[in-house]
């Protein structure tokens, strides 16, 4: 039995587009600072440090070099790792097996990404392996844009219910002090007139690049409730991966591969006894680069079934004031800093539990919530966290 | 050595922002299970790749290993058709910068998931560039370079997948 592991202390930047009047160490420690002011403790109370971002982004290989006295990482133990999209979630799950394990009792884990630096399309797509695939590949935004295509033609949503979606995101992001896009939109023609990005993504269908840091700690059972007094429970992990060019598509619904969303969420419903993830589960976190997908994964987490998820939107399900809520934030459409972007669903849905996220907070009682994470190896991280185990 | 900067005070910090643009060459691998679809390609005009001996699935690109067996793949060779279907597609309206070479580029094709007529996904790009033409479901078969010194770039020696009739 692993032993049990809270947050107990939540951090973030504010997120925008350009963050000229700091260095990428400078930023993160911002997120590292307001970490530990949250959890009341000194950086030397944490014994392992572990961050995560995206290699070649800022087109640096090494974008931690120079970084480990700015979070406090000098001295001590620990690792940056990179998974693509799922980053921010594989460097929070890093976190949770090493407190989990019983061989820390307080960790740090860090998010973070400074796309003013560089080119990150450039990074993902024409940076692509170049034996194979890369003349076929368009970047995140492409693979996106295909299952975009996909969803329009066969489930039944026309394109007003993805910019129902983004509406919302921008409702919500206009409510939270940390989020990137607040475009104030009032209505969805101002989405429908956005003009193309890669078709059938509009600009405001797609992710902005954010300069931005994220950072929890998290610590044993024994250390937490002496800590925080809303400490937030870790209740499940479940990681897993898949290799995209080999195994199929992003969501496969041909059903000939098993998608990870689907296998992760058959996992963790299971071993949590959820039956209905609506009614088993307060509100949802997750990974929705664009509007098209936070549809698509509507379906491929099970909110819903197949077919269905433009109707959630359509019925106002998933709104701040509703049954469901999804991304109270607004979500990664309003605020993606790559590296961080997964740790911020997690931070998000901890301050739900809490019921510190302010403004955008939901009004019904939080007391589970979900984070998910996708990315580009098509890998899926999960959480599951309680207020009480 | 002066005591003091010759060097006017400065009035407050001045941020620097450093752009680099230096190109820089790259050598990448096949290895030899992707140099066997870059040698069939090149000599035969031929999509191939290998077969798990225990679950028969094909994998593409080809592997050493099956990803879901986890045993080895041994040399098992399967042509593949050049016929499928269009599964996904899209194309670029906005052109990316290639740091490979340092330049912006643009497919003028579409990028699509097809699937091939065995079941096993591929991604191309396709020659119909007239969006209205463009359908999920649209029939597609390869069209090689012809010229054999032109061949040799793997599957790229593919220049598209042509609209066929259903």
């Amino acid at each position: 039995m692993p032993n049990r592991v809270a947050i107990v202390g939540i951090g973030q930047t504010y997120h925008t587009g350009s963050r000229d009047d700091v260095s990428q160490p400078e930023m993160v420690a911002e997120a590292v600072r307001a970490a530990l002011a949250d959890a009341q403790l000194s950086i030397k109370d944490i014994e392992g440090v572990f961050s995560g971002n995206m290699e070649t982004f800022e087109g640096i290989y090494l974008p931690d070099h120079g970084m480990a006295a700015e979070v406090g990482a000098f001295g001590k133990p620990g690792f940056k790792v990179n998974t693509g999209g799922t980053t921010g979630a594989s460097v929070v799950t890093e976190g949770f097996y090493m407190v989990s394990s019983g061989l820390y009792d307080l960790a740090l884990v860090i998010g973070f990404e400074k796309q003013d630096c560089g080119d990150t399309t450039a990074a993902i797509s024409a940076a692509a392996v170049p034996t194979w695939a890369k003349g076929a590949a368009t970047g995140a935004i492409g693979e996106f844009a295909k299952q975009a295509l996909a969803y329009l033609e066969t489930s039944g949503a026309k394109e007003e219910h993805a910019a129902m979606v983004r509406l919302k995101a921008d409702r919500n992001a206009c409510r939270n002090p940390y989020a990137h896009l607040k475009l104030g939109l009032k209505n969805i023609d101002e989405v429908l007139q956005s003009p193309y990005l890669v078709w059938p993504l509009r600009l405001m269908d797609f992710c902005p690049q954010s300069c931005g840091a994220c950072a929890l700690v998290l610590a044993s059972e024994k250390r937490a409730k002496n800590i925080h007094k809303k400490p937030v429970w870790i209740a499940d992990v479940e990681v897993v991966h898949q290799e995209p060019f080999r195994a199929g598509v992003f969501g496969d619904p041909t059903g000939k591969e098993t998608y990870t969303q689907h296998v992760a969420c058959e996992r963790l419903y299971k071993r949590n006894g959820i039956t209905n993830p609506r009614k088993d589960i307060d509100m949802a976190e997750i990974y929705e680069p664009s509007n098209w997908e936070e549809l698509n994964l509507y379906e491929h987490l099970h909110f819903c079934d197949k077919n269905e998820g433009w109707k959630l939107i359509e019925k106002g399900i998933t709104e701040i004031e509703g049954e469901f809520p999804v991304n109270p934030s607004g979500g990664v459409i309003a605020t993606n800093p790559i590296g961080a972007t997964p740790i911020i669903r997690v931070a998000e849905a901890a301050l739900q539990i809490r019921g510190d996220a302010g403004e955008h907070q939901i009004a019904k009682d939080i007391k589970t919530a979900m984070a998910t994470a996708l990315g580009g190896p098509n890998w899926t991280v999960l959480f599951l966290l309680k207020r009480s185990l | 050595m002066s005591k003091e900067s010759p060097n006017k005070k400065a009035e407050g910090p001045e941020y620097i922002r450093i752009k680099f643009d230096a190109p820089r060459p790259y050598n990448w691998s096949t290895g030899k299970y992707l140099g066997k679809v870059y040698a069939e390609a090149k000599e035969n005009k031929k999509l191939v790749s290998n077969r798990c001996p225990q679950c028969k699935e094909i994998w593409l690109p080809p592997t050493p290993v099956c990803p879901k067996c986890k045993v080895d793949m041994g040399w098992d060779w399967v042509e593949l058709p050049q016929t499928g279907t269009v599964y996904q597609y899209t194309y670029l309206v906005y052109p990316l910068w290639d740091p490979h070479f340092g330049e912006k580029w643009a497919n003028p094709y579409p990028s699509a998931t097809i699937l091939l007529d065995n079941g096993v996904f591929y991604r191309h790009w396709i020659e119909e560039t007239d969006k209205e033409k463009l359908r999920v479901g649209m029939r597609v078969q390869a069209v090689w370079k012809e010229d054999y010194d032109e061949r040799g770039q793997g599957v790229q020696d593919i220049l598209y997948f042509r609209t066929i009739e259903a």
